[in-house]
């Protein structure tokens, strides 16, 4: 059995425990029992913005802090730093087009969650070689390929939500159906490695917590 | 303890197998009109025949508990014991033919005889393997020397028009809601048993069980497959409205919840993948593979996850009936290993994974199985 195939395992469960803990939590709860309101919607974009903003901050970090001997991750870390560093301005148009102010969502401060994860994410990505980081990425991905366009649609049909209000929620799950391929090749640029292999799967651990608490918290 | 071995294995399908285009017939015909999603239903579970306790007008040939009690005699046949020897019942449904007593009772009623210890299981899928632990248990400490796990499902007679019409479960058009319709078309008639003694039978195949573990994650999901509650409010149970008013609601008929179905899913596979990578299920190490699924479509989207995470058993290891006798529910994974048997493929030593996923609220169990 390959190392990368034992890290994805221990990465597939976690996950899979982050999915059942995410069903728990009074927002989703509401969404997928049908008692999700507008209000509960424009707090999740709220919520999501924070971090969503801060994702390609801590992953352009995390590339400063990459050594020569790993150019090659160095590139994929700055490259996804780019492609995501907007993402937050899609939340605060689907915000406005729920019909809410820019104000309020430029405005509202991080929740107890948010302030951890962010705090978390900074401080591992300021380590040399933060190679742990691809088990925090490997869940805030998942959300993106796979909770994304679930908790979208959802959020559409029961709110009658224009297309304009479920854009970044939408687009996620469309563009991240290569995220498996692309993570076993960053994967296997820093595999084989035991204590590696141990730290991607604690951060991913931590995350997903962290992750959860952040969802918890969002409060309407 | 003990080790429990299976010495016997038995399986009873109602009437003659009924093709897709006559099924219908059975459960009937909403408002007097063909389903449309049934055939498209159809398409995905791959399914050709099944086997209904009804007949083409819809009239029970069986009871459910008189199927299962078909299914432990049969068994017990095949391990060379008869009535007299038996003195553990485990029997699994879904939905018994009474709401109370439990099922167990009314399978020994239509065994007859001496008193018997007796547990009853009702869950969905997996309230099998939930009896089988109970059998295994009961064995393993000595406490009996034969034992039965029977399960056993009269799915059909819950799909006949009058527990839908007259519901809210009908649109103005009178069509069925997709959460019921759907599962009009993915489940069958029919009952299964395995006889568990603590040492080998004489002459003949005997399966040692080396472990079932049943896992529940209810604790974080809702209910999946259910019937007692309508779609939109699965918290308020049909019983604090009465059965009239749960009736017009759509509280009483059974109900599947898709978007969460694939949820389930990647849960269920989470469990796995962690048995996987505790040791406590070597991939490598299985030779033949019985996973109950409804639907050819639900296997092939776990398959590539599988294989990045070296949790595959490779297909050619698999092993199925569905095509032939649908979703039996509790009993499908009896009713699977009596088919596997009986086609010759085991030799002795081989070991068989069995895995009865159940979307009723995310369960999954395994049981491992070796030949001798």
């Amino acid at each position: 059995m390959s190392e990368v195939a034992d890290v994805l395992r221990r990465l597939a469960v976690v996950f899979a425990e982050f999915e059942g803990r995410l069903e728990q939590t009074p927002l989703i709860r509401k969404l997928t029992r049908g008692r999700f309101t507008l209000e509960d919607y424009r707090a999740f974009l709220v919520g999501l913005r924070q971090q969503v903003k801060d994702g390609a901050l801590w992953m352009s970090r995390a590339a400063s802090n990459v050594d020569e001997a790993h150019l090659e991750l160095r590139s994929h870390l700055m490259r996804h730093a780019v492609v995501e560093h907007r993402d937050f301005r899609l939340l605060e148009a689907d915000y406005l087009g729920t019909g809410g102010e820019l104000a309020e969502i430029q405005g509202a401060e991080k929740n107890i969650g948010s302030e951890a994860l962010s705090a978390w994410m900074f401080h591992e990505a300021s380590k040399a070689n933060p190679f742990g980081l691809l088990g925090a990425m490997w869940i805030i991905e998942g959300l993106g390929s796979i909770k994304a366009a679930e908790w979208g649609r959802l959020a559409q049909s029961r709110l009658a939500l224009p297309d304009t209000a479920v854009r970044f929620l939408l687009y996620h799950g469309e563009n991240d159906v290569s995220h498996m391929a692309e993570f076993e090749e960053m994967l296997a640029l820093v595999l084989p490695d035991a204590q590696v292999s141990a730290r991607i799967v604690r951060t991913a651990q931590v995350t997903a917590r962290l992750y959860a608490l952040q969802i918890e918290e969002i409060a309407a | 303890m003990l080790e429990a071995y299976i010495t016997g294995v038995g399986a009873f399908l109602p009437g003659d197998p009924i093709p897709s285009e006559r099924i219908e017939d059975h459960i009937g015909r909403i408002g007097g009109k063909p389903s449309l999603l049934g055939r498209r239903a159809l398409g995905w579970n791959g399914v050709a025949t099944r086997h209904y306790a009804l007949d083409a007008q819809g009239r029970a040939q069986h009871s459910n508990a008189g199927m299962c009690a078909e299914a432990v005699r049969a068994a017990l046949d095949d391990a060379g014991l008869g009535r007299e020897d038996l003195s553990f019942l485990a029997a699994a449904t879904t939905q018994g033919d009474y709401l109370v007593p439990g099922h167990a009772a009314a399978v020994h009623g239509e065994l007859g005889g001496e008193p018997l210890e007796i547990a009853s299981f009702q869950s969905v899928c997996g309230a099998s393997l939930m009896a089988a632990k109970s059998a295994f248990q009961a064995v393993r400490t000595g406490e009996h020397a034969v034992a039965v796990a029977a399960a056993s499902e009269f799915s059909s007679r819950w799909f006949r028009p009058s527990f839908y019409e007259g519901t809210a479960l009908l649109d103005a058009k009178g069509r069925l809601r997709a959460e019921a319709d759907f599962l009009r078309f993915t489940l069958s008639d029919g009952a299964g048993a395995i006889i568990m003694e603590p040492r080998p039978r004489p002459h003949g195949v005997s399966l040692k069980v080396h472990f079932i573990d049943a896992v529940s994650m209810a604790g974080s999901f809702e209910p999946c497959m259910w019937a007692g509650a309508t779609v939109e409010d699965r918290g308020a149970t049909w019983g604090h409205v009465g059965p009239a008013a749960a009736h017009a609601a759509g509280a009483v008929a059974l109900l599947q919840d898709f978007e969460l179905l694939k949820r389930v899913i990647r849960a269920w596979v989470g469990v796995y993948l962690k048995k996987v990578d505790e040791g406590r299920i070597v991939p490598a190490e299985i030779d033949h593979l019985l996973c109950h699924y409804s639907a050819r479509s639900l296997r092939d989207e776990l398959l590539q996850l599988l294989e990045k995470t070296a949790g595959m058993i490779p297909e050619e290891k698999w092993f199925s009936n569905l095509p032939t006798v649908g979703n039996i529910g509790s009993a499908s994974i009896w009713v699977m290993l009596e088919a596997f048997l009986k086609s010759s493929r085991l030799k002795a030593g081989e070991r068989v994974l069995c895995v009865v996923p159940e979307s009723g609220r995310a369960f999954v169990g395994f049981m491992l199985l070796e030949a001798l």
